[in-house]
């Protein structure tokens, strides 16, 4: 059930109407697999880490409910993030379902866990719908993201790359967003490594601020409604993942539908227990992973979101 | 998250040790690991040993110098209770056994897996079994071990009667290679990584290799 909503939900803390996303139309269903993951990253906001039930696995059965759900309110693409994706026993069923459906899209470490299961992954390029992965490299520089992620890993990572294109899935790397970074210099030094992987210079990089983990409270500026009117445009508006895309999270045996793939600490947005249901919850931007997408823009979605960040003037708004 | 009594904590040599829990409702297949909770905050996965029909599960263990873990099970006592995940995992030694053959390489404690393989009365044996460890006493399972059909332990730092002297790597041109063959690679990183990239020059297919990597976590952290 969704949880009963604080009383500071719709006002923020100094009493202004808060900002919020009345969702439109369902273009992205997003499943989250669990937090079970075979690695334990520091900097992990899931806080997934190996054995990790915070948010369970996810069935076939759950989750060709709301596939099926999703396809009949018009879906475009399924997306998979975890945890680990290929961590969960059940994975690899749900996405031979998904792709008789629509495109997908995993979001995945490149890791042991893909790399044993490649044979049944290749088989996919055979079915109806595209799959694509975007892999986690998170620094330019192999020894920096194994400092997290583990001895080797930037290597596997890279070579499960240049294998997942050759067999012609669609790839994209994801990083993590530095404080005050050069962002073109950043992108610029993965070059070198697409070369040796053999994918095009032009690989997506998706790039992650900090979320912080699972329940923390950082301070960040409150988004009130005249924030959304006065800073964003109406496209930028649009293409806050909440209006268009919702996540799919099993805890305690129940699956529920949440605004996006960022909240799922938070009960406050657990907005239903079918898609129908969900899509009629406007959503408060509340939560501190909110000011993220106000920020930055809807970083987690790819090729949906027109929104450009608008860093400069956003940090205006901390009412 | 289930509650487990030890029944036992065998140590075979001052580092390494065998702890023994009441199995409770727990199910598995060969290569499952579970999360071991020292607290609500501490955890970290090892792969179960024991055979699926066996009413306790068992863990090899290796102490990690400040590990915070791997310390702190070395000290439980029998009655304790130990908070276990819910058993996962990406690595099924044998799985492909009933159609294809397959052959198993471990170091250290990385044999786990193996050794749950084959106390789990498997439809078919592995065709070989490589093992390496530093010391002799370190040499975990070999009634098991000894019934697989081609089997080589390597000890690295002393000399014993049957057996390898030297890394496991040093036996790789004995191993039996073929094109229908799985390889299930459970161990140090290094070693994965050597033996992966000599079966890719030999031609084995990268979907026929199969690895668990142990030891790329910080385990003090």
């Amino acid at each position: 059930m969704p949880m009963k909503h604080d009383n500071n939900w719709l006002l923020s803390s100094k009493g202004e109407k808060r900002g919020y996303i009345q969702p439109q139309l369902l273009h992205e269903l997003w499943f989250h697999t669990g937090t079970s993951c075979n690695l334990r990253c520091p900097f992990c906001f899931e806080g997934s880490k190996p054995g990790d039930d915070r948010l369970e696995f996810l069935t076939l059965e759950d989750a060709k409910v709301f596939i099926d759900e999703a396809v009949d309110l018009g879906v475009e693409k399924f997306s998979f993030t975890g945890g680990e994706p290929f961590v969960n026993p059940h994975f690899v069923d749900i996405l031979d379902y998904a792709l008789d459906h629509k495109p997908c899209l995993v979001l995945t470490n490149a890791t042991e866990p893909l790399m044993n299961q490649f044979a049944k992954v290749k088989a996919f390029s055979a079915k109806p719908h595209t799959l694509s992965f975007r892999i986690s490299l998170d620094h330019p520089d192999p020894v920096k993201h194994d400092e997290s992620r583990g001895k080797g890993n930037f290597k596997k990572a890279l070579d499960t790359l240049g294998r997942l294109y050759r067999e012609g899935f669609g790839v994209s790397i994801a990083r993590l967003m530095l404080k005050e970074e050069d962002s073109k210099a950043i992108d610029s030094a993965y070059l070198p490594y697409f070369r040796r992987a053999g994918v095009p210079l032009d690989v997506k990089i998706i790039k992650f601020p900090e979320f912080h983990k699972p329940g923390s409270m950082p301070h960040v500026p409150e988004i009130t409604e005249d924030c959304m009117t006065r800073y964003l445009s109406t496209s930028q508006r649009d293409g806050f993942m909440c209006n268009y895309s919702k996540m799919i999270v099993k805890q305690q045996g129940v699956c529920g539908v949440y605004a996006c793939t960022l909240v799922d600490d938070d009960g406050n947005y657990n907005l239903g227990k079918t898609l129908k249901e969900a899509m009629s919850v406007r959503v408060m931007l509340k939560h501190h992973r909110c000011y993220s997408c106000f920020a930055y823009g809807a970083s987690c979605s790819e090729g949906n979101c027109n929104t450009e960040g608008k860093e400069g003037e956003a940090t205006a708004c901390s009412a | 998250m289930n509650s487990l009594m030890v029944r036992r904590v065998i140590f075979h040599t001052d580092q390494l040790f065998e702890l023994q829990l009441e199995r409770g409702a727990v199910t598995f297949e060969p290569g499952h690991c579970v999360a071991l909770s020292m607290d609500a905050t501490e955890s970290r996965p090892y792969s179960i040993a024991s055979g699926t029909g066996e009413d306790i599960l068992r863990f090899l263990i290796r102490r990690v110098p400040q590990g915070l873990v791997s310390n702190w099970l070395a000290e439980r006592r029998p009655g304790e209770r130990v908070q276990v995940s819910a058993p996962f995992g990406w690595f099924a030694p044998g799985r492909s056994a009933t159609e294809e053959q397959s052959v198993f390489i471990a170091t250290g404690t990385g044999i786990a897996p193996f050794l749950s393989y084959l106390r789990s009365q498997p439809p078919r044996l592995p065709l070989a079994c490589f093992y390496g460890v530093s010391y002799a006493e370190e040499a975990l399972g070999l009634e098991e071990l000894r019934c697989v059909p081609h089997f080589r332990l390597a000890v690295s730092r002393q000399t014993i009667d049957n057996a390898f002297v030297g890394r496991v790597t040093g036996l790789l041109d004995q191993l039996p290679l073929g094109p229908g063959l799985h390889y299930y690679l459970c161990g140090l990183d290094a070693m994965i990584d050597e033996i992966s990239r000599w079966l890719e020059k030999q031609d084995i297919d990268f979907t026929q290799i199969h690895r668990e990597v142990f030891f790329y976590a910080d385990e003090t952290r």
